[in-house]
């Protein structure tokens, strides 16, 4: 047995494609992408000059868009973690309570915009928040609050606030999901147990799920702060940063420098950058949030 | 849970339900509007003169056959790619003996934490350079490379739940390793590998911004692409182009609706085991 499970070659086998496509995938680019991150190439294969670290200087100390979109990314991770996760933890343990077939149905339909494609549901979006004939001003007239119709994703105030929306909206599913499994996996003798000694209702859910569930609170929380800096593709296809920068986020900045602004070299030092937040921000909420149990 | 409660908690969720629906619904509904009924005041009806023809639009103009082979194509190709790598590797994670195994774990983990964005310039040098962009591998090589992590991750936690008596059997009776992966344990691991199938069908369905940069060739482009292209076709026919995002939708809907029990049970697993 000993012998079948510590063969060399077959352990190679196993482990040499994936580690391959990591290599190339991922670790490879990122020393490319330094090594132009100090030239101020202006597109990949023209001319190369080099310029030490000139791109890192001019990004950290007088950049205002990268900060802004660090800032961007900070306030939808709060967004995230005050706003969609307790929601998401809330309809977790409810749906695990309504029991039935009622629970499989409304988990179901609760999932559907998940698979939908980010560029169906961005110009989706668009659409329903078109000041002219979007419906959400639409229902905004029809319950007589017509006052506050809004050119909601072209006003630099409420476009984050916006965008926010929309990511709560498509995102709902997978949160829900994950707390969801976390709920279920809470053996039901404990509730017993809780009961009997007299909890119910909002206590018994504050005192024994949320606590039950720290594990998988802290996984997603640590995914949350990720996603909200990931934010890319949602962005780049409503208001591509704009209005003003009020949507700026770094993935869209870097890909606009790179191929819009002919930016190469500088776009790949924001890249370098950006990695080493993303990292940072994994271990950072890593350490804050970890339970006793869960590793990841 | 008292009756008047639980009615009152099932009338809440019909209404959330409803307002998760409601734009898709939106969608489908004013895909067979004429341009006019936009300007309408009504939230959702059923149109006198229903536009049938917006969806021939979107199935001939929007070269939907075209943009869903090539879909399926790179799809299926990343499926298989993702779930093969991804099972030796957890195989070799939980059970082989060897040294530097949860070093290597976790760097393999770190690709779900670093950002696809970053690493898009860098590899759309070296794709130029290696003449991957415009051609499947410029797709499958990357959507690979990004499922692997996760399915991975899943398939490790999955497999940790398998009694090891399963090989020691195989073993006495003389079966190679790789029958013993892939013969005894594959089948064991089905509800992970659905799961991460799935999950792996649905990056690579939806996926955007590596397929905008890497395709520029209108014969390899994929779906979430012909609703690009239709868009600027047929900026003013919104009906056209709510029509093409239906089309696009429907298959990542109905894959859904077969696997959502699957999807659900190996979330379950993973996120319990860790």
């Amino acid at each position: 047995m000993h012998k079948v499970l510590s063969n060399k070659l077959a352990i190679f086998t196993f482990v040499f494609p994936g580690l391959a496509f990591f290599l190339f995938m991922f670790v490879a680019p990122v020393i490319l992408s330094f090594y132009y991150s100090m030239t101020d190439t202006i597109a990949p294969g023209l001319d190369v000059n080099m310029v030490g670290l000139s791109n890192y200087t001019e990004l950290l100390f007088h950049d205002e868009r990268f900060w802004l979109s660090l800032r961007n990314a900070i306030l939808l991770g709060l967004g995230f973690v005050l706003i969609q996760h307790p929601i998401c933890i809330f309809f977790a343990i409810m749906l695990d309570r309504i029991g039935g077939k009622s629970e499989k149905w409304f988990r179901t339909i609760f999932f559907i915009p998940c698979v939908i494609s980010v560029v169906v549901i961005s110009r989706m979006w668009l659409t329903l928040l078109d000041p002219t004939f979007g419906m959400f001003n639409k229902l905004l007239s029809v319950i007589g609050l017509d006052s506050l119709q809004h050119v909601w994703l072209g006003d630099p105030n409420t476009a984050l606030g916006s965008l926010l929306t929309i990511l709560i909206w498509s995102g709902f599913g997978w949160g829900l999901l994950f707390y969801y499994a976390g709920v279920k996996g809470i053996p039901e003798d404990i509730y017993e147990a809780a009961r009997l000694d007299g909890a119910v209702g909002f206590k018994l859910h504050w005192k024994m799920t949320i606590p039950l569930l720290k594990p998988v609170i802290a996984v997603q929380m640590t995914l949350a702060i990720v996603t909200a800096l990931k934010q890319m593709e949602t962005v780049y296809l409503t208001t591509n940063g704009g209005p003003g920068d009020s949507t700026q986020f770094v993935a869209v900045y870097l890909y606009n420098q790179a191929f819009a602004a002919s930016q190469y070299g500088y776009a790949n030092a924001i890249s370098i950058l950006f990695i080493l937040v993303c990292l940072l921000a994994t271990f950072v909420s890593n350490k804050l949030v970890k339970g006793d149990s869960i590793e990841y | 849970m008292r009756p008047s409660r639980k009615w009152m908690l099932w009338t809440f969720f019909l209404l959330v339900a409803l307002v998760q629906l409601f734009p898709l619904l939106w969608l489908a509904n004013f895909s067979i509007v004429e341009a006019s009924g936009f300007f309408t005041d009504k939230i959702l009806f059923w149109p006198d003169a229903p536009q049938w023809h917006n969806y021939v639009n979107a199935w001939v103009d929007g070269k939907f056959p075209r943009y869903l082979l090539n879909s399926v194509v790179v799809s299926a190709a990343t499926i298989i790619l993702t779930v093969v790598i991804s099972v030796s590797m957890a195989y070799a994670f939980t059970r082989m003996q060897w040294k530097g195994r949860s070093v290597v774990y976790s760097i393999i983990l770190l690709g779900i934490m670093i950002p696809i964005h970053a690493t898009l310039l860098p590899n759309f040098a070296i794709f130029k350079e290696l003449g991957l962009t415009n051609s499947y591998w410029g797709l499958i090589l990357p959507y690979t490379a990004v499922s692997v992590p996760f399915a991975t991750f899943i398939l490790t936690g999955f497999m940790k739940s398998i009694p090891l008596a399963v090989e020691e059997s195989a073993v006495v009776d003389g079966a190679s390793i790789y029958r013993i992966v892939f013969r005894i344990i594959l089948p064991l691991t089905m509800p992970a590998v659905v799961t991460v199938a799935v999950s792996t069908f649905l990056t690579c369905w939806n996926e955007f911004i590596m397929a905008y940069t890497f395709i520029s060739k209108d014969a390899l482009k994929t779906l979430p692409f012909s609703v690009m292209n239709f868009a600027g076709q047929y900026s003013s026919d919104y009906g056209s182009q709510f029509a093409v995002m239906v089309l696009t939708s429907i298959p990542a809907v109905i894959i859904y609706a077969i696997f959502n029990e699957k999807i659900t049970k190996g979330v379950t697993a993973g996120a319990v085991k860790g």
